[in-house]
């Protein structure tokens, strides 16, 4: 199928893109005239570049089969790059280009824009090796790569008291995760002395130094429950998401808790697979527990809020709790690819109508309308088209058939229900019809409800509009579109195992 | 067949029990001589000034990070120096070089930012300067 023979390390293309991308930005920072002089539109236009560029490659690897039928490996067995590597690809890369496009407009008045652009491009590329890496190490370093620009990114609005407090918490909490990642993956090496994700699942010993090797389970899940705002790791999730420059709030949201799912499916079906840990610690009951308790606690806030934009970080929770359910219902029975398949999916599909829906937020933000539903009232008269769209996030993401969203949720519950746990699908639907209760909130808000205030809107900025009607359209279309990559998600699922 | 962990326990005890009682043998001995130089904090001999919550100079934490730059360098490029002419004889030239240049070509792009960002040219505190000129 090849029809190009390329070097093996240009299977991890996708990622050197990234970063040469970062690296330019850089260079067109440090070569300017004056400082904070360069026009936003060629930064713009380099990080579109660089974005699609990444996109590209992963689905050119993807269509080519490359590294699907047996994974390559890199640099001795640290990184490899397969089918699940390119799938997270494509979702980062994708909300990254979103992201991108809509900064143009979201940040075009504050200065040190450059930076801004190669800190996204930097954990962008760390987040896009989460999905190649293949040892402990190079797991934390990626996963360092992707949080500490993260950090500085929520903080960028150095003047809003908001932002600086969410880029604090963030990092102290994000230290604090790190730390306790680390220390569990110390753990490990000393309970099978190996690093490697197969070695250590070869060297798994339940009789030798169980404790050692279980405490060592547990943090390593709890450094990535962190990335992924799971419950009890996800408290730092609604300040960071609503302090934060709303893009940077929907790329952390999306392409950074795809990332660390990514990392969880990796670490959980390659070094702890449950039949050779179960007798240690069975990790099924511990993200069953998870999972129902995220899912529950994260929509039951969600509707509590007043705030738009913390709602859908909270929303944001609730979701994770739903893609847990894909590591949670990994039992013997289950039909396996089928279950980590749907939660690739859900992540794909979540990546565009979660984007979407935070974008829209920014669009609120930067005509100053305000931050809670009563000041959303009557905004879809000022703002049809993009009113459409929130709408189709808003229902996609509750589970309506008017976007994806439905279908990776049918498909992620219906194979719950595969797996023998017709009890955790059941609460992720009771949760789900909840979920439609503060999303409709929204879509009364701004269809029904008579204008509370004047809107003074006199300008509809392109790149916020244009972002915003392509995650719509793709959130549509994957609706017709669902068989041709559930194909592929799938069978890089079943890759895995 | 005595548990082993005995003696891990009494070892435990021995330890907490020597220092509590050579604190309360000597708080029970020792005359009581109050003096305030005793609870001045200690710099050196100097006399202390002020207190310790002093606000340093962001920049301390520039030239730090900096300085990390040319550290992870050194420690990385002293190795590749020694295997240099045994690796260049093994794999070639290219294998050899190339990926130490690209490693200090994207250290030298963060250097540049940097230094065209006035990360190192050292702005004066205009308070330390208002108290140096009164």
């Amino acid at each position: 199928m090849a029809a190009i023979e390329l070097p093996t390390w240009a299977a991890l293309a996708p990622a050197l893109i990234l970063a040469a991308t970062a690296l330019v930005l850089f260079l067109i920072d440090s070569i300017e005239s004056e400082p904070d002089t360069t026009s936003p539109v060629l930064l713009t236009a380099v990080g579109l570049a660089g974005a699609l560029g990444a996109l590209a490659f992963n689905v050119w690897y993807l269509i080519a089969d490359t590294g699907q039928n047996a994974p390559i490996e890199l640099f001795g067995g640290q990184l490899m790059v397969d089918g699940m590597t390119l799938v997270l690809g494509t979702i980062v890369a994708s909300v990254l280009a979103l992201v991108v496009l809509a900064s143009y407009d979201y940040i075009a008045d504050d200065p040190y824009q450059a930076e801004y652009f190669s800190l996204l491009f930097l954990a962008a590329t760390g987040m896009t090796l989460l999905g190649s890496v293949d040892s402990f190490v190079t797991a934390f370093l990626a996963l360092e790569l992707s949080s500490l620009p993260s950090y500085a990114l929520v903080a960028y609005l150095k003047d809003n008291q908001g932002s600086v407090e969410a880029g604090l918490k963030y990092f102290l909490i994000g230290a604090l995760s790190s730390a306790i990642f680390a220390y569990g993956i110390s753990l490990i090496y000393g309970a099978t002395g190996s690093l490697q994700f197969d070695a250590v699942a070869a060297a798994v010993d339940p009789t030798a130094l169980p404790g050692i090797l279980g405490v060592g389970i547990v943090m390593v899940a709890g450094g990535v429950a962190f990335k992924t705002a799971i419950v009890p790791f996800h408290f730092w999730a609604p300040e960071a998401y609503e302090g934060a420059p709303t893009p940077i709030s929907a790329f952390l949201s999306s392409a950074s808790k795809a990332a660390g799912f990514i990392l969880a499916f990796r670490i959980f079906t390659t070094a702890f697979p449950i039949e050779a840990v179960a007798t240690t610690i069975d990790w099924l009951v511990l993200f069953q527990a998870l999972a129902v308790v995220t899912m529950v606690l994260g929509n039951f806030a969600a509707a509590t809020q007043e705030s738009v934009k913390r709602m859908l970080a909270y929303s944001s929770i609730g979701h994770a709790g739903y893609v847990l359910i894909a590591l949670a219902a990994l039992t013997p029975t289950a039909n396996a690819d089928l279950v980590l398949g749907a939660g690739m999916l859900h992540l794909l599909v979540y990546g565009f109508m979660n984007t979407g829906a935070f974008l829209f937020v920014g669009l609120a933000e930067y005509w100053d309308v305000g931050r809670t539903f009563e000041d959303y009232n009557g905004l879809a008269q000022e703002a049809p088209i993009a009113s459409v769209a929130m709408t189709i996030f808003l229902f996609s993401l509750a589970g309506l058939p008017v976007g994806a969203g439905f279908l990776s949720k049918y498909v992620l519950f219906g194979a719950a229900v595969g797996a023998g746990l017709w009890w955790l699908a059941a609460v992720g639907a009771i949760a789900s019809a909840l979920s439609l209760f503060y999303y409709a909130r929204v879509v009364k808000a701004l269809w029904i409800e008579e204008p509370s205030q004047d809107f003074e809107i006199d300008t509809y900025p392109v790149g916020l509009y244009a972002a915003i009607i392509v995650a719509a359209v793709v959130t549509v279309l994957l609706l017709p579109g669902f068989g041709l990559v559930s194909e592929d998600a799938i069978a890089a699922a079943g890759a895995l195992l | 067949m005595s548990n082993p962990w005995i003696a891990i326990g009494a070892l435990a005890l021995v330890g907490v029990l020597i220092p509590l009682g050579m604190m309360s043998v000597s708080a029970l001995l020792r005359p009581s001589v109050p003096e305030d130089s005793k609870r001045a904090s200690y710099e050196s001999g100097e006399v202390p000034t002020g207190n310790t919550r002093i606000r340093f100079n962001i920049q301390y934490y520039m030239v730090a990070l900096l300085f990390v730059v040319f550290d992870i360098e050194t420690v990385l490029i002293f190795p590749w120096t020694v295997i240099y002419g045994d690796a260049v004889d093994a794999v070639g030239l290219g294998p050899a070089l190339l990926p130490m240049v690209a490693f200090i070509g994207i250290l030298a792009v963060g250097l540049a930012w940097a230094w065209r960002n006035g990360a190192v040219r050292w702005i004066r505190s205009p308070r330390a300067q208002q108290e140096l000129t009164e």
